[in-house]
């Protein structure tokens, strides 16, 4: 299966981040047909499409924008989470460079309809180009009446702005992003059902309607065409539709965003970008460096779709797809990743605080040589004791990844726990060593 | 432990200015943008973050115990939770004056993969400096940084906005010498950037009547009780 470039159709063309060229491609029709009709419309479409949440967890996208108050009392808000900080995942950048008009217009109707009057992005501080871009888009909205006062005459009011994060991968996660727009320190709140959902209270304890970019993306593509026609793309999975931008990276020839028909292979996707370079294919990360990694043997059977991924143990994730060669040591992988956990926990839960530092202090003393025999039992009774018992899901992403490197590559850490070194022993390897 | 872990002593902390010694800082022009900045949010609590990379503007790329003193002054908020906000975050200098350009290299896990620890070992041996420390010249600040989110241009480099790669030796030391030409600070140059697309062209286009949310009432449990 090749790409199906549904987002992306355009994204090469420079005319299309300027208004007259989005619009020639179809841009705003979607926006003038919603606010042509009901509310309701809007989110009936979404629901027909199937979307689900592009961010990572996968969540039907129509109950959260059919979950703000219909009768409205207070200010409602929309949320954009351009926050992307997963190792391996750049697709919310080149949407946000390449397609700006896309997410304007999609957040404009998520805001009509959940009858908000104010819509925010958060980007990560890091990400000047894409807020370059998006504030171009914005401006020239504002120019046109597509936002601000009244727009096109319909009497709907809807701002947008952009709010820069300034380094934390915790804010990635809705409720720390939602502490850290509100200008406190980026960590999480307490989520359902122990605390109302953010549809209910959120940004600013008002009704608040989060996404992650891509999934407003899809959003004008969904309601120009019906929801009907959205639903038909990648049919052939259980329950994922649509298209999905995955970030190819790591030993590939062709590293880049794909995106591609839910229900393609893992392996067509690996063949997208080029193959593998520098050796043979030993495993892969499919989803971001949170999700679990898999196997060769597991890559050759991977269907990409919600689903159909826990059929080899693994997600869809936020789409980030790293691919490694047959010279890379595996405990080393873990070890970055343990230290890339440890190093970004807010600290504000004691099974993540701890536990990260825990998974990364074993991890250093494995790498190093001075691994001990008990040292994988310790490691999965770590995982184990932080698996589910974080404040949010960084504690789970942290486990993850080492309890699934323990499961399908146990030889490699009993290996160096034994010999004091990688059982990969080659040239390429060393290169990659810190 | 990894020294990425820890950067400066883990006790120090900007010196606190006396009520008497604060002067603020501020030019005409940031007082206008955070008025501006202050309109898109309905209280000021929400508008520390773009408050702070103003202040790092505004007070060369490092956000001393006056800038953020200015900030909670400029903002009605108290000076412990202007720090508090301040030093959760990475981007922002506190406490550590940086050199005028910061090099910051992703060593994350595609990064890692593609030779990021042996182009960081380079930059070491290049400048004379390890992770978080500045040259004796003051031009170049060094940090390992967590993922950048440009893992198709692995291993790569950020210096002020932009982002650099994929880099090897060669194209490092070419782009030191270009950096030892630039004039202008990067680091201030970045957060110039970031206040900038923070504003609307024409701010008077703004539609909202924002409701004035106070703090107190948006959340009782702001400090993170839950």
């Amino acid at each position: 299966m090749a790409e199906y470039k549904l987002l992306f159709e355009h994204a090469h063309d420079p005319q299309y981040q300027t208004l007259a060229g989005y619009q020639k491609t179809g841009g705003y029709e979607a926006l003038k047909k919603a606010l042509g009709g009901e509310r309701q419309a809007v989110i009936d479409e979404i629901k027909a499409s199937g979307l689900r949440g592009r961010g990572g967890a996968g969540f039907p996208t129509w109950i959260k924008w059919n979950g703000l108050p219909k009768e409205k009392k207070t200010s409602h808000y929309v949320l954009c989470n351009a926050d992307e900080g997963e190792p391996g995942t750049f697709k919310d950048k080149q949407l946000m460079e390449q397609t700006p008009f896309l997410l304007v217009e999609g957040m404009t109707l998520a805001g009509f309809a959940t009858q908000s009057e104010i819509g925010y992005i958060y980007i990560r501080g890091e990400f000047v180009d894409c807020a370059r871009a998006l504030r171009k888009a914005i401006d020239e909205a504002y120019a046109n009446n597509l936002l601000g006062q009244n727009i096109l005459g319909t009497g709907f009011n809807y701002d947008l702005h952009i709010h820069m994060g300034a380094g934390s991968y915790e804010c990635g996660e809705e409720s720390a992003l939602m502490s850290s727009l509100m200008g406190e320190r980026g960590m999480p709140r307490l989520k359902f059902p122990h605390a109302p959902l953010p549809t209910v209270s959120g940004l600013f304890e008002r009704p608040t309607l989060i996404n992650n970019v891509e999934t407003y993306c899809c959003a004008p593509f969904i309601v120009k065409n019906g929801g009907a026609w959205y639903a038909s793309i990648g049919a052939g999975t259980k329950n994922s539709r649509g298209t999905k931008v995955f970030s190819v990276s790591g030993h590939v020839n062709m590293p880049g965003n794909y995106e591609i028909e839910f229900g393609t292979t893992l392996n067509e996707l690996l063949d997208l970008a080029g193959g593998m370079k520098g050796g043979k294919l030993k495993a892969c990360v499919p989803g971001g460096s949170s999700v679990p990694m898999i196997d060769a043997e597991m890559v050759g059977r991977a269907v990409l779709g919600y689903e159909e991924m826990a059929d080899v143990k693994s997600m869809v994730g936020s789409g980030g797809c790293m691919f490694l060669n047959e010279h890379t040591c595996i405990v080393t992988f873990i070890w970055r990743t343990a230290l890339f956990y440890a190093n970004e926990s807010c600290g504000k839960c004691t099974p993540c605080r701890e536990g990260t530092r825990w998974l990364l202090q074993i991890m250093e003393r494995i790498r190093s040589g001075g691994g001990r025999a008990g040292d994988i039992e310790l490691l999965k009774q770590v995982c184990s004791q932080i698996d589910g018992r974080s404040f949010c899901g960084l504690g789970d992403a942290a486990a993850w990844p080492v309890a699934a490197a323990l499961r399908v590559f146990p030889q490699e850490f009993e290996y160096f726990i034994e010999h004091g070194h990688s059982i990969v022993d080659s040239k390429a390897m060393l290169a990659m060593a810190p | 432990m990894s020294e990425l872990l820890q950067i400066g002593s883990p006790n120090e902390r900007p010196y606190k200015p006396r009520p008497e010694d604060l002067t603020l800082r501020f030019s005409e022009k940031a007082i206008a943008e955070l008025e501006s900045l202050k309109t898109h949010y309905p209280n000021l609590r929400a508008c520390i973050l773009p408050a702070l990379w103003l202040a790092q503007r505004e007070y060369d790329g490092y956000l001393s115990g006056e800038a953020l003193a200015e900030v909670a002054f400029r903002l009605n908020r108290s000076y412990a939770e202007i720090e508090g906000v301040a030093t959760f975050y990475t981007m922002y200098n506190v406490a550590h004056k940086p050199g005028k350009h910061k090099i910051e290299i992703c060593t994350c896990l595609t990064c890692h993969l593609c030779g990021a620890y042996r182009l960081r070992d380079h930059i070491k041996a290049k400048l004379g400096i390890g992770h978080g420390e500045t040259t004796e010249d003051g031009m170049f600040t060094l940090e390992e940084v967590e993922c950048l989110d440009a893992c198709d241009r692995a291993p790569v480099l950020q210096v002020a906005d932009e982002y650099i790669g994929p880099v090897d030796e060669a194209a490092f030391d070419k782009l030191i010498d270009t950096l030892r030409k630039t004039p202008e600070s990067t680091v201030v140059k970045l957060a110039d950037e970031i206040v900038k697309v923070q504003l609307m062209a024409d701010e008077n286009k703004a539609a909202a009547q924002l409701p004035n949310v106070t703090p107190s009432e948006v959340r009782a449990d702001s400090t993170g009780a839950g």
